[in-house]
């Protein structure tokens, strides 16, 4: 399929440590079509901020061992590429929008001229003609006073504003894959809605593929197209957006939906998964989430369940799937 | 009115709090932050009272100086009937005893040099009232109350989840049986996922100790299903208040209904129209002279520029400062101030 932008095969990530040893991801496929918005959604400690890092051959190894059968980008074959060769395409075609704007930026250069370096470094301008571009950049998305403001250092700025020059920076030279790592978490939720509409409009208008990690599945529901949860390293359920939330089919994926306060809700419970993530040494037997799961059985306790497709290119990873058509109805 | 024998457990007069900040040049005049300008409310003991803004409004000022750890520039803070700042100081120290906070982010909270014991003992420990057994038996018991187990005990926070922190924060907060507990956004910096778990945890524990909570938070959906009274402020400011119901039932302020939009829903059939607000929380030095939130509001008027907003009740129990919704007061209401505002003049 060429409408692929990227095609990610069986990544595996391991961290030896001293006690033992980390699987951070263990095999994961993902494919993020041309244009689209695809999420990849978990709890902390899944592994979804490592397999971005691996994506972007950002992982130092050692420690980390990364094993991969392909990292295609738009039929680039990234996984032997050399560091040099990919610092080329960092920023230029594949881009990255970190979590925390305070810390990715350099507290002690302004705004402007960590933009104009990007332009610098890739397309060879001039540093009057990369500040003309870096204003543009800036105005786009949404940074008012864009030509006072790039003289600014990061700490003059407002979270939403520094958040806003990420996307700017990620958006410079209008890469083909964009990485966004928690790009809201940090911020208010009036601000959060600014920030994800600029993102969103961003990537419409430039046609850009953009990969959202996130906790919350409340973000996913107004940008993503397609979207994968992820458990302790593992894909356990891949659906579009729609089929996602209106029948889930992993329990896991049920309790991150009903985890989400809602407006809606009059009920004086708050609806909770037990528990917590396992630790990615002491990963239980069988399925990872069955010490969670309030539908487990024996079999859940031995054996890993295979990822299984369903006709509407949908994918589970359960032995005792929700929603599916025929098959027992949702328990709510 | 019927709250009337409801014993109230915490009051703020006529709140305000600045502070300086220093000029850029040696004889610049002092110019003053004002974090909290003139907050007045009653809470009633037993129930949790919600306090919703963004960053920035005033919401952990007002949080800082419930428990006495700001001294207020002007007004009141009472605590059971106490005048918390004219209190002597052996006095002051007995009543912050009762009263205790658990902190947003539950990783720089916690010391990580100190074990699960240490931490929760410490406001035991500088109390001084009790034996290191009785002590110890105490810990376990706290973490068995928050969801822990005693093999925790001489692990360091370092070795905990996100959630288990705040659980740990949770420990030590309740362990001199305090019966007025401020959270300040107790799950903001954790997993959705999580949000759940804490949030039943403060809710168990408040019906097992009967404590009352103060609940700092800017997820609207939250403060809904925990919160019996609640206010909205904007840069310091009362926006809204009144009981939970109410303002949910019929959220007058248009920062209000701002923030109810932005409340992201999982619900993908019934994305509802979003007020977006333009731009940020305006700077606290120099706030504007009229309406606060005049600069972001989509309803602005001209006299909401100039014109202070005063604090109406609506229906009863139910307050609102907005010109939009109670009208221009006397010499002021004209044509002229009720014109839109136009965002190119301004």
């Amino acid at each position: 399929m060429s409408d692929l932008m990227l095609k990610l095969r069986n990544l595996k990530v391991v961290f030896p440590a001293q006690e033992g040893i980390i699987k951070a991801v263990e095999g994961i496929d993902l494919d993020i079509g041309k244009g689209e918005c695809v999420a990849l959604v978990g709890e902390s400690g899944c592994g979804k901020s490592v397999t971005s890092l691996a994506i972007m051959k950002l992982l130092n190894s050692p420690p980390a061992l990364v094993k991969v059968d392909e990292i295609n980008l738009d039929g680039e074959e990234l996984k032997n590429h050399s560091d040099a060769k990919m610092q080329e395409l960092r920023g230029k075609t594949l881009s990255m929008i970190f979590q925390d704007a305070m810390t990715a930026l350099n507290p002690v250069m302004t705004i402007g001229r960590q933009i104009d370096e990007i332009y610098i470094r890739h397309n060879n301008y001039s540093k009057r003609e990369a500040r003309k571009l870096t204003i543009k950049a800036l105005d786009l998305v949404g940074v008012p006073e864009a030509k006072s403001r790039a003289n600014s250092f990061p700490h003059q700025l407002s979270g939403g504003m520094r958040q806003r020059v990420l996307i700017a920076m990620a958006f410079a030279c209008m890469p083909k894959l964009i990485i966004a790592d928690e790009p809201t978490t940090a911020l208010d939720v009036t601000i959060q809605a600014q920030v994800l509409n600029v993102l969103s409009d961003m990537q419409k208008k430039h046609h850009v593929s953009l990969l959202l990690i996130t906790h919350d599945l409340s973000v996913v529901a107004n940008m993503a197209d397609t979207i994968y949860v992820m458990y302790s390293g593992k894909i356990v359920e891949t659906a579009s957006k729609r089929e996602l939330f209106t029948s889930p089919k992993h329990p896991y994926t049920e309790g991150l939906l009903g985890s989400v306060p809602r407006l809606s809700d009059s009920h004086h419970h708050f609806v909770q998964i037990p528990d917590a993530v396992p630790h990615p040494m002491f990963k239980p037997g069988g399925c990872y989430f069955h010490p969670r799961c309030s539908y487990c059985t024996e079999e859940c306790k031995l054996k890993m369940p295979p990822l299984v497709k369903t006709a509407d290119g949908s994918e589970y990873r359960c032995f005792h799937p929700l929603n599916l058509k025929g098959g027992h109805k949702d328990a709510k | 009115m019927p709250n009337e024998a409801k014993s109230i457990i915490m009051e703020l007069e006529h709140l305000s709090v600045d502070f300086p900040v220093k000029g850029a040049l040696p004889f610049q005049k002092k110019r003053r932050v004002q974090a909290v300008t003139d907050v007045s409310l009653k809470i009633e003991s037993g129930e949790t009272f919600g306090i919703v803004g963004e960053s920035g409004c005033g919401k952990s000022t007002i949080a800082n100086a419930m428990v006495g750890m700001i001294r207020p520039t002007e007004g009141k803070v009472i605590f059971k009937g106490q005048d918390l700042f004219a209190l002597e100081r052996k006095l002051f120290k007995e009543a912050r005893r009762d009263m205790q906070m658990i902190f947003q982010d539950p990783f720089s909270s916690l010391n990580p040099r100190f074990n699960v014991y240490q931490i929760i003992s410490e406001p035991m420990l500088i109390r001084g009232k009790s034996t290191p057994e009785e002590m110890k038996e105490r810990v376990i018991e706290l973490l068995r109350l928050v969801g822990l187990s005693d093999k925790d005990l001489y692990r360091h926070p370092s070795d905990f989840s996100g959630g288990q922190r705040q659980r740990i924060g949770i420990a030590r907060a309740i362990s001199l049986n305090p019966d007025f507990l401020i959270c300040d956004e107790p799950v903001s910096a954790l997993d959705v996922s999580v949000h759940a778990q804490i949030l039943n945890l403060l809710m168990e524990l408040q019906e097992k100790l009967q404590m009352t909570y103060v609940f700092i938070s800017h997820n609207l959906a939250v403060v809904k299903n925990l919160c019996d009274h609640m206010i909205v402020m904007y840069l310091g400011k009362v926006m809204e208040s009144g009981s939970t119901k109410a303002i949910y039932k019929n959220p007058l302020h248009p920062y209000t209904n701002a923030l109810l939009t932005a409340v992201l829903d999982v619900d993908i059939d019934n994305q509802k129209e979003r007020v977006i607000l333009e731009g940020d929380i305006p700077s606290p030095i120099d706030p504007p002279k009229g309406c606060r939130f005049y600069q972001r509001c989509p309803m602005a008027m001209m006299g909401c520029k100039s014109i202070a907003a005063p604090l109406i009740e609506v229906e009863p129990g139910h307050f609102v400062s907005c010109h939009k919704v109670n009208g221009f007061p006397e010499p002021y209401a004209n044509e002229e101030n009720t014109r839109p505002l136009d965002p190119e003049n301004e």
